[in-house]
């Protein structure tokens, strides 16, 4: 029997640790870009009257409507769009990585030949990419906190947590569609592609459906949506958005398991 | 006593392409078996049906007494399988990726792995990524060895390995052998499964041609022969030859005052040698039994081997 606990997690979370720390060093840069220009830009009355200057449709496109307010600011620069970009690619890239980059490299072969069992394969690693992911989410999490104060960001810490689990479970969702895909395909491409439209088509439905009531209904198959449509770094976390994106991504990853432990490996 | 390795009418389709009609063959508890076949022969998807990796289509496998796909990771720890294209990608170095796999096999004895490294010629704190392919393959086999399991199984074991490491190979299969292990190899030439292998089974198109022991290949394969005499016609030298049972192919190359004729033989040596015995000879040139000549023929035709 192995003495270790949780083999495959461990090795697919401690040999990814310089892509952890890479995509560390860019959501940090990021909240040190973006957060301590807010007294400067976002609160000023010159940067207020350029954002009324701009098209009201591309102002909702990118959520600046709110970015007089520091929680505002940080929920539309950070958090919705930067943040969220490379979140989702960081989420995206490990969840197609997962199984089906690795089948497609020819090395879960070997690994299914030992002691583990293929839905243990799937759920160890899905760990795994849970776990990169909130500890992306909860630095992102300390570092706003500590600058709360210095960039007179005035953000309550509690909707701050909110933010995080929705900012967290928003990634994980594109991180297991691409798990998902790749584990029923084999390949890491079908992992991506998967992964990358739930990511991109979320914040597309996202802005046009904000732009008119006639394509609201869009709004309701947007996760970009489901997770900030009440903005809640100004106003507080969505509880049952939260349940259905942490739920959704627990149905692929067993949606994932039981296609891989039923089909052909590597053929 | 049991099979270490049964199949009974094992098919696989993937789609509507069947790659393997019907294989069936059994490997008895502590012997080294060798499977040989051309490149698509059906020799890596007979072994991923061993290791469950691949699901047959129809048919029965029982690996260690078990259904690999009922026997599950238990069953699996008990074996070790050197895939035949290794993909270590990693940026880790070959101990750690090995210290991974412990965790997911059967238990390593303390320095184990070190003394199988060493044995192999393979640096274990070089990242695996950079290793060459024969490191590589040293690497995979030393996760394949490193548990001792009860049963081996190693795609084309010897590919990228030097000749040198390729003898150590040998030998270690041989070790194995002798500590009760069983051997199941692949290879597409026959010399590199005849130096350890008991039992030698040729798949061609996904089907078991022939299944014999390597001293029956031996017997019932071609020996080149070449030889010089003094004083005999060449007419009257191929005639002698020519009438000893076994002989063929009886060509002549030099017929001046010293005959030179070159000819197989198939079967046993002693009539030859009696024949010979009338001869003024100047030289003699019987060659090692060929036996990837023979093994060829059967490649090629299977009626020949089915008789």
């Amino acid at each position: 029997m192995s003495t270790t606990t949780l083999p495959l997690f461990r090795r697919a979370f401690f040999d990814s640790w310089r892509s952890t720390l890479g995509w560390a060093a860019g959501l940090a840069a990021a909240t040190f870009l973006y957060l301590p220009l807010y007294p400067s830009i976002g609160g000023s009355a010159q940067m207020q009257d350029m954002i009324d200057a701009l098209p009201a449709e591309m102002t909702k496109a990118l959520n600046y409507d709110q970015i007089a307010t520091g929680p505002g600011y940080t929920q539309a620069t950070l958090y919705g769009l930067l943040g969220f970009l490379l979140m989702t690619i960081a989420s995206v890239g490990w969840g197609a990585a997962a199984v089906g980059g690795d089948e497609e490299s020819g090395q879960l072969e070997l690994t299914l030949a030992h002691g583990v069992t293929r839905v243990q394969v799937v759920l160890e690693r899905a760990l795994s990419l849970a776990v990169r992911v909130v500890l992306l989410a909860a630095l992102v999490f300390v570092l706003v906190r500590l600058l709360n104060d210095s960039a007179q960001l005035d953000i309550r810490p509690e909707n701050l947590f909110g933010a995080a689990v929705l900012f967290a479970g928003l990634a994980l969702l594109s991180g297991t569609a691409a798990l998902c895909a790749g584990a029923v395909s084999g390949r890491k491409t079908y992992g991506l592609a998967a992964g990358a439209a739930v990511g991109v088509l979320g914040y597309v439905f996202n802005a046009v459906g904000r732009q008119s009531p006639d394509v609201e209904w869009l709004l309701n198959l947007s996760p970009y949506h489901w997770a900030y449509g009440n903005s809640p770094v100004a106003n507080g976390a969505d509880w049952a958005a939260a349940g259905w994106l942490w739920g959704i991504s627990a149905a692929l990853v067993a949606l994932a398991a039981f296609a891989v432990d039923r089909r052909d490996v590597g053929a | 006593m049991p099979h270490a390795i049964s199949t009974r009418s094992l098919t696989k389709k993937f789609g509507r392409r069947e790659v393997l009609h019907g294989v069936d063959f059994a490997v008895e508890t502590g012997s080294v078996f060798g499977v040989i076949g051309p490149n698509g022969a059906g020799k890596t998807t007979t072994m991923r049906c061993l290791l469950d990796i691949i699901r047959p289509t129809s048919g029965e496998v029982r690996v260690l007494g078990k259904d690999p796909r009922a026997g599950g990771p238990e069953l699996r720890r008990r074996i070790g399988y050197l895939p035949g294209e290794l993909f270590l990608e990693g940026r880790v170095t070959g101990r750690k990726l090995l210290a991974h796999y412990q965790a997911i096999s059967g238990p390593v004895a303390p320095g184990r792995i070190d003394a199988l490294a060493e044995r192999l010629g393979l640096d274990l704190d070089r990242h695996t990524r950079k290793l060459s392919k024969g490191n590589k393959q040293k690497l995979g086999l030393v996760q394949a060895f490193m548990h001792d399991p009860e049963l081996l199984v190693l795609d084309e074991p010897t590919s990228g390995l030097d000749p040198l490491v390729q003898q150590e190979f040998h030998a270690m299969v041989r070790e194995a052998q002798h500590k009760g292990q069983t051997i199941f190899l692949s290879s597409h030439v026959l010399s590199e499964v005849q130096q350890t292998a008991d039992t030698v089974a040729i798949l061609r198109d996904g089907r078991i041609i022939a299944v014999e022991s390597v001293s029956g290949l031996r017997e019932g394969a071609v020996r080149h022969l070449r030889l010089s005499a003094n004083g005999i016609s060449a007419h009257d030298a191929g005639a002698l030859l020519g009438a000893v049972p076994g002989v063929g192919l009886v060509e002549v190359l030099d017929s001046g005052s010293t005959v030179t004729l070159t000819a197989t033989l198939e079967g046993d040596i002693q009539p030859l040698v009696r024949a010979l015995g009338t001869l003024e000879l100047k030289d003699l040139v019987l060659e090692e039994p060929d036996l990837e000549e023979s093994v060829l023929k059967m490649y090629s035709s299977p009626q020949e081997a089915a008789k």
